[in-house]
């Protein structure tokens, strides 16, 4: 067969003569890379709201300390969630008030949710298994079976933390980073230690690092060797550029945070002194340990791995814009030559900046000055990045559909978030907002409006490609307008408080440091004054801003209902796709099948030319696709041809 | 080609040789354990010095690392540089080595 | 509709999928034993007391490293076996190999065996005292005046159960008490769940969120508890892991260990060494002692003068400061020992209870002990180091050999239709034997002999 965009025959039968399985073995436990992004991304999205709620509730807290959660007595009541959600949440909030020990429950579970079970398996995980074998062109991942093992140990290890609310100490406490030697001495006099929500946190940690490395070997062994006839390396789209990298990340960082976790765990459950200092005491009497270890060893060794992990965060997000923005300014990606190997240069440099987190732990000035260089110099291939995506709408004549929309914001967003990075780089000012509201702002600027709106964009995306209908305009920008607005209420006012000196930790919002907090500037009054408007009392203080941080809180968390809705009811409701490449696409993805059935492909694909043709001048169709060798004729498969034919360009 | 037949065949009686050298530079590790140096960190680095030769022995001839594609080279040359950060780790301990005394 | 490349190589690549697999598992495993010997490092370079060097059993260790060495050598055999298409060969070696793999767990066992049950007590001036505990250590508690449950209304870390927690160490007299209203009970799962209740319900009108049952024995009551399990105790009080404390009178605290070694590298003056003391070994093993270490230091000055700096020298400071004990009194064994490196290699442990009467025992007071634990990560950080290293290595170990018995056993199918995928697959498992084996060529020394 040789079709290159099929009519859109919905129910009809793409699959091949193969052995058909059962449904469970075809939605549950299945090996079919499509399935398995899908889980991924399905679970991962449900942990990204579960951690969105938790952080609600934290918000609560900050903005209105000591007042009864409203709606929490209610839920509580409902027949079924009630109790469960008793044992979760409320056991820890009498009268409804979120506590000291709730809120850093809720900090350090918000944290781990976010990261580890949220944003990489969607933007990693369910992104990558989805996409990247229909863009290299091949039938499935290299090992189907260790692709399946990977989501469900993944499961596994959401459900346990998950499940660790419930023993009987709640869950850790710590922060995400679950720094020693708080994190391995604190209630070790608990009567089971192995009934802890830490000693959970550990083990579902375990679970997650071998699930992301089955995860990595399966995608890097797939780009290396899978790739389609003509698939050279410098044909294949950005987005396997940045899903290979990251892939190599989680593999070589991931390991170091495995040491760390396992390391607390002997820790806390035979009583090593790994990272406990000798002579520790606590409450006043010395522990019963040996000491003579260094809790910097654990901040090393998470490091490691953390920092490497915020790219593993960031460049999925660039790998999804870079099929996003080209298909919708129909321009070619700008500059797709120096983004891949900014893409290897940000990897690589990844690895060798981790301690610019620890600057305020004392390693001296030679090694701080060390860190803040490569720290510097590695924001010169993020900027890359984002300049060629930048440049990339340049003359571009853009269509604005929901995905362009959470694209194009996600630049400004990412900017903001990059460049109040830098002044964190440097050891002298870091001193100063170090562990401050600043930090949390410049994070969260990367990660929330920065990655999550990539992710919305690629569900956009997509959608109609794993569903073969379109989801609905209107409600994607409902769900876009709301979501900015509500993102930007949030973040922006933690680099005020955070300069003001607003601690990242305190979970009454800083009520009880009023020396701090209560200082005002124009931002504070101009606050109060809107608040005004609307007859509502708000001091005219920092403290202020908390209120309007959590009402953007809530209106992004009401922007989200649009989203919910449309991804449910465009599965049947949704508006039927024409062709096999709605977008008008010019990667092997848009080549196969809606959906595509198992297999991928109907016909053998041959790349013979680069990702990003679009607006190619001499043919009649603003795009022209890789596998076509003429608009609308696929090329044919070489006789006898070499695997992979040279690359030209 | 390194995996034909003959090639295979050849290698055998190197693989033999090679444990016999790897149970050699055992004896030697241990024998050499025991002789006091001028400073112990000297009995370390020539203990690690053996072990790291034993190791190569391994990599090279039983994990065939002596003809292997280039592809596999690169992702070790990576992991190298990273694992070699990782063990830097412990410079942090010790003082800082850049002392400014006024300006 | 095959996934292509499982069997033969991509031609630009020249690797079929599981190679690349298994060499990129094998980078993230060296990053992972990376962070561990790193660790190791780091550790070590910190470290505020003398690093243990040759204390492990290192003949245990070299019969080990020569098994893995062995199965190394056969596991790349039985690929090459079978790439020759000698299938008898090929299930030999296979077989020898799971076997050494058998063998090397079975010397870990042993290994890590009588590690749990040896002891060291640290004194508080620094000397350590290592040695068998015949009785075990266990802190009496007699005349129990009452008992105090605290009881939580919402879960906490700290809930009363006195069923787990505290019955478990009842050593005398029963578990019959008069409760505040008077009424006499049995303690057991019925009756504190419902004094418990009541409790519960008593606070709420309170507006308290935990509650104080106090039980008073009928009848005269004492406690016998390991000092881990339990969470502290004085003179007057004993706390439990459940948070409930009785009140009474410590009976005994003392321990009793059979000694077995002396260190006293981190004591100033080794001869003010409390384990002189006259309750403890006494002026006669002191005596022994002085004459250990002149010798060894003595012997140490003739062979390199001033050319070595003797505080700088871990193995004299061993010899010489980390005296051994083989007998029951000085004058019955003493100075078999001297310049022998064997008494420092073979820790005691290994030799079943004939060899526990020559030893001297001593009573050690509570108020010298400052920590003492079995050789368990507890004890430092080398052995912690040291157990997880081993520890993680052993699953490998375990993993690899159930990896390769599976191709030996399970895969006989893939054996007559598809040998060289077997083969591959062979290769592959192979590989990862290699490395763990490469993994033991730096544990070995490192832990063993360094």
């Amino acid at each position: 067969m040789s079709a290159t965009t099929h009519d859109s025959k919905q129910g009809a039968d793409h699959g091949h003569d193969h052995h058909e399985p059962g449904f469970i073995g075809k939605y549950v436990f299945s090996t079919d890379h499509k399935i398995i992004g899908v889980q991924y991304a399905v679970s991962g999205l449900l942990f990204l709201l579960l951690g969105f709620f938790l952080m609600l509730l934290m918000r609560w807290s900050i903005a209105f300390p000591g007042q009864e959660v409203p709606g929490l007595a209610f839920v509580e009541k409902l027949p079924l969630l009630g109790p469960i959600f008793h044992e979760m949440i409320g056991r820890w909030a009498p009268g409804g008030v979120v506590n000291g020990e709730l809120y850093n429950m809720l900090g350090a579970m918000h944290g781990t949710i976010m990261v580890f079970l949220g944003i990489v398996p969607l933007g990693f995980a369910g992104f990558v298994n989805f996409v990247m074998p229909l863009q290299i062109g091949t039938i499935d991942m290299a090992f189907p079976r260790l692709n399946m093992w990977s989501y469900w140990l993944f499961l596994v290890s959401g459900i346990m933390m998950l499940a660790s609310f419930f023993v009987g100490t709640g869950s850790v406490q710590t922060g995400w980073t679950m720094y020693s030697p708080l994190a391995s001495t604190t209630t070790l006099a608990v009567t089971n230690i192995w009934m802890h929500g830490h000693t959970w946190w550990l083990l579902a940690m375990v679970f997650n690092i071998s699930a992301s490395l089955l995860g990595s070997v399966n995608v890097i062994t797939t780009v290396i060797n899978l790739r389609a006839k003509g698939m050279s390396w410098m044909r294949m789209p950005f987005f396997c550029w940045a899903m290979f990298v990251t892939s190599f990340l989680l593999l070589l960082a991931f390991p170091p945070l495995e040491v760390a976790a396992l390391l607390q765990l002997v820790d806390r459950v035979f009583g090593a002194s790994f990272f406990l200092p000798t002579g520790l005491m606590e409450g006043g009497q010395h522990l019963d340990i040996a000491g003579g270890g260094s809790p910097l060893l654990y901040q090393h060794l998470f490091w490691f791995l953390a920092h490497p992990e915020v790219y593993v965060l960031i460049l999925p997000a660039f790998a999804i814009l870079a099929e996003v923005i080209p298909a919708n300014t129909r321009r070619p990606l700008w500059g797709y030559k120096s983004m891949v190997y900014a893409t290897l240069t940000l990897g690589f440099l990844s690895f060798l900046v981790w301690a610019h987190h620890m600057y305020l732990t004392g390693m001296g000035t030679m090694m701080s000055t060390y860190f803040q260089i490569t720290t510097v110099l590695i924001s010169v291939p993020s900027v890359i990045l984002l300049t060629g995506l930048m440049i990339s709408l340049w003359g571009g004549s853009i269509r604005f559909t929901p995905q362009m929309l959470f694209a194009s914001a996600f630049l400004p967003m990412f900017g903001i978030g990059g460049l109040t990075g830098l002044p964190l780089a440097f050891t002298f000012i870091d001193l100063a907002l170090h562990d401050t509201y600043y930090v949390i702002g410049h994070f969260h600027y990367v990660v929330a409006p920065g990655t999550i709106f990539a992710l919305f964009a690629g569900v956009y995306h997509w959608y109609p490609k794993i569903t073969g209908r379109y989801m609905s305009d209107k409600l994607g920008k409902l769900h876009f307008w709301p979501s900015l607005l509500g993102m930007n209420l949030v973040f922006a006012p933690m680099f005020i408080q955070g300069m003001g000196g607003f601690h990242r930790r305190w979970y009454d919002g800083g009520k009880y440091f009023e020396q701090t907090s209560g200082v005002s500037n124009f931002w504070t009054e101009l606050n109060s004054s809107i608040f005004g408007l609307f007859g509502m009392e708000v001091p005219n203080n920092l403290l202020g801003l908390n209120v309007l941080m959590s009402v953007g809180a809530f209106i992004l968390a009401l922007g989200q209902v649009p989203f919910i809705l449309n991804v449910f009811l465009s599965i049947k409701g949704g508006r039927k796709t024409n062709s096999d490449n709605p977008w008008h696409c010019t990667t092997l993805d848009w080549a196969t099948p809606t959906p595509p059935p198992h297999g991928n492909f109907d016909f053998e694909p041959v790349v013979v030319r680069g990702p990003y043709e679009y607006s190619v001048p001499g043919i009649d169709q603003d795009y022209f696709p890789q596998w076509e060798i003429e608009p609308g004729k696929a090329a044919p498969v070489p006789a006898g041809a070499p695997a992979s034919a040279p690359a030209h360009h | 080609m390194a995996d034909s037949p003959e090639e295979i065949q050849k290698s055998i009686r190197k693989y033999l040789w090679i444990g016999a050298l790897l149970i050699l530079f055992t004896i030697i590790t241990v024998a050499l354990s025991y002789v006091e140096l001028p400073t112990h960190s000297l009995n370390i680095l020539v203990g690690m010095i053996v072990a790291t030769f034993k190791a190569a022995l391994v990599a090279l001839i039983f994990m065939h690392l002596n003809h292997e594609r280039p592809l596999i080279y690169k992702v070790l040359a990576f992991t190298t540089v990273f694992a070699l950060a990782l063990f830097m780790l412990f410079i942090f301990t010790s003082g800082d080595p850049l002392v400014f005394e006024g300006f | 509709m095959d996934i292509p490349y499982t069997v033969s190589a991509r031609p630009d690549t020249g690797l079929y999928n599981a190679k690349i697999g298994i060499w990129l598992f094998l980078a993230s495993e060296v990053m992972l034993f990376g962070g561990l010997f790193s660790s190791y490092i780091f550790l070590r370079v910190g470290a505020d007391y003398h690093w243990p060097v040759h204390e492990l059993n290192v003949t245990l260790g070299f019969i080990n490293t020569l098994v893995l060495i062995a199965s190394s050598v056969t596991v790349v055999m039985a690929w090459a076996s079978l790439k020759l298409r000698r299938i008898g060969q090929f299930k030999l070696y296979m077989l020898i190999t799971v076997l050494c793999a058998g063998v090397f767990m079975v010397n870990k066992t042993f290994e890590y065996k009588a590690k749990f049950e040896h002891y060291a007590v640290k004194l508080t001036d620094g000397t350590y005292l290592t040695g068998h505990l015949p009785e075990g250590y266990e802190i009496k508690f007699g005349e129990v005046g009452d008992l105090t449950l605290t009881v939580q209304a919402r879960t906490s870390a700290i809930d009363a159960d006195p069923v787990d927690y505290v019955l478990p160490f009842l050593a005398g007299g029963e578990a019959r008490f008069k409760t505040e209203d008077g009424s006499e009970i049995e303690l057991n799962e019925t009756t504190f769940a419902d004094l418990r209740e009541k409790a519960l319900a008593k606070a709420a009108t309170e507006g308290k969120n935990n509650a104080a049952i106090k039980l008073v024995p009928t009848s005269p009551l004492a406690f016998k508890a390991k000092p881990g399990k339990i969470l502290g105790y004085n003179a007057t009080t004993m706390t439990f892991r459940d948070g409930s404390i009785a009140t009474g009178k410590l009976t005994d605290d003392s321990m009793v260990l059979e000694v077995d070694g002396v260190d006293t590298r981190s004591v100033p003056d080794a001869e003010k060494s409390l384990a002189w003391n006259a309750g403890y070994l006494g002026d006669a093993w002191k005596k022994a002692f002085v004459e250990n270490r002149d010798h060894h230091l003595k012997a140490f000055e003739e062979k390199y003068g001033d050319r070595r700096d003797p505080k700088k020298s871990a193995t004299l400071q061993k010899e010489a400061f980390f005296m051994h004990l083989h007998s029951a009194t000085p004058e019955a064994g003493h100075g078999d020992d001297h310049g022998e490196k064997k008494a420092a290699a073979g820790a005691p442990a290994e030799h079943g209870d004939a060899h526990h009467a020559h030893h001297p025992v001593v009573k050690i007071d509570k108020k010298d002990i400052a920590f003492y634990s079995n050789f368990t990560p507890k004890l430092n950080t080398y052995y912690a180091i040291y157990f997880t290293l081993t520890g993680l290595h052993g699953l490998h170990v375990v993993a690899g050999a159930l990896v390769l018995a599976y191709f030996l056993f399970m895969d006989g199918r893939r054996l007559r239709e598809n040998p060289e995928h077997l083969a591959n697959r062979v290769e592959v498992g192979g590989l990862f034997w290699h490395f763990v084996d490469l993994v033991w060529i730096f544990l070995f020394p490192l832990l063993y002999l360094l």
